[in-house]
């Protein structure tokens, strides 16, 4: 599968999908104007290409200074997919936040919470 | 007279404590241009940056509200090989006053809608965090509420985000329409 690669804007993150090495990132801001244009094609190639996976090592790095809450939809609909997955390989999902967010820490804690099968990592900096 | 009246709606906005108000059709556009003249506004003020990002989130949640729900609307004209788009009318402030930050967001909604809202909100605003918390989770992995374009998760976003409550309230208009006010304090 093609990688992908996004620049970000001011409402919108950097993506970096590396099928290749199973590299996952997502930085920067996210309040797009319609979330499911900005995120359905690139969520769904993500989903076809590790669901297909196992006993791989996959990682996602989410690094989001602000998200609204329809990008916290998405989000959450990440997390689960990568426990999912996480079942059949081994997979590490990193929350990085600034040391000094409260609020992204708060966020992070929450939905690593849910995590069952993958490795979840608070990754303040 | 003419600046006479208008130095007397501004004196009217200042004894508020209103610093940006916008009256108009709410778009993407606006958000991302109030969005970032709010962040800088708030950065030479030397805002605490938790409650920076506090105030920031209810405008985004507040505004896509006004975008998303606004029954005050410019229908759409077919342009060519374009799309339809809308224009929703709604009025924002954001302010602060005593000590807190605010922010408040007022539209029309359909009379129909109101006891839904209400019950909504109400039940929000009676929520301690734990059970708010609870509430978030249990929105972003449900389905998608019917009549919503975006997550639906705005309001209990809104409660989370304001440390000082949140007052809402409603006026029926006419036989059709109700105008709705939400202000949020941090």
């Amino acid at each position: 599968m093609e990688n992908i690669h996004v620049e970000a804007t001011e409402r919108t993150p950097q993506i970096e999908f590396d099928f290749g090495q199973n590299i996952f990132a997502l930085r920067g801001e996210s309040y797009p104007e319609d979330v499911a244009e900005f995120y359905g094609p690139k969520v769904r190639a993500l989903a076809a290409h590790i669901g297909a996976l196992s006993g791989a090592r996959i990682e996602f790095h989410f690094e989001l200074i602000y998200f609204n809450s329809s990008s916290a939809k998405v989000l959450i609909g990440l997390f689960d997919l990568l426990d999912e997955v996480a079942e059949n390989n081994q997979v590490e999902i990193q929350w990085h936040f600034e040391a000094d967010d409260a609020n992204m820490q708060e966020l992070g804690e929450e939905f690593g919470e849910d995590v069952h099968h993958a490795t979840f990592r608070m990754m303040p900096r | 007279m003419l600046a006479k009246q208008v130095l007397q709606f501004r004196e009217l906005l200042f004894q508020e404590g209103i610093l940006f108000c916008y009256s108009g059709y709410m778009t993407e556009d606006i958000l991302s241009s109030i969005g970032s003249t709010l962040k800088q506004k708030m950065a030479m003020d030397k805002t605490d940056k938790k409650v920076a990002r506090g105030v920031f989130t209810l405008f985004v949640e507040q505004v896509q509200n006004v975008i998303r729900y606004s029954s005050e609307v410019e229908p759409g004209r077919c342009g060519h090989g374009q799309a339809d788009v809308e224009l929703r009318y709604g009025l924002l402030t954001i302010g602060q006053k005593e000590g807190r930050h605010f922010v408040s967001c007022a539209n029309m909604i359909a009379r129909r809608d109101v006891e839904r809202l209400r019950g909504n909100l109400t039940k929000i605003q009676g929520m301690d965090r734990e059970q708010l918390k609870a509430l978030h989770k249990e929105v972003l992995r449900g389905a998608t509420p019917e009549g919503s374009k975006g997550a639906g998760v705005g309001f209990v976003d809104i409660a989370r985000q304001a440390t000082h409550g949140f007052q809402f309230d409603f006026h029926d208009v006419n036989d059709d329409y109700a105008y709705f006010c939400l202000k949020a304090y941090i």
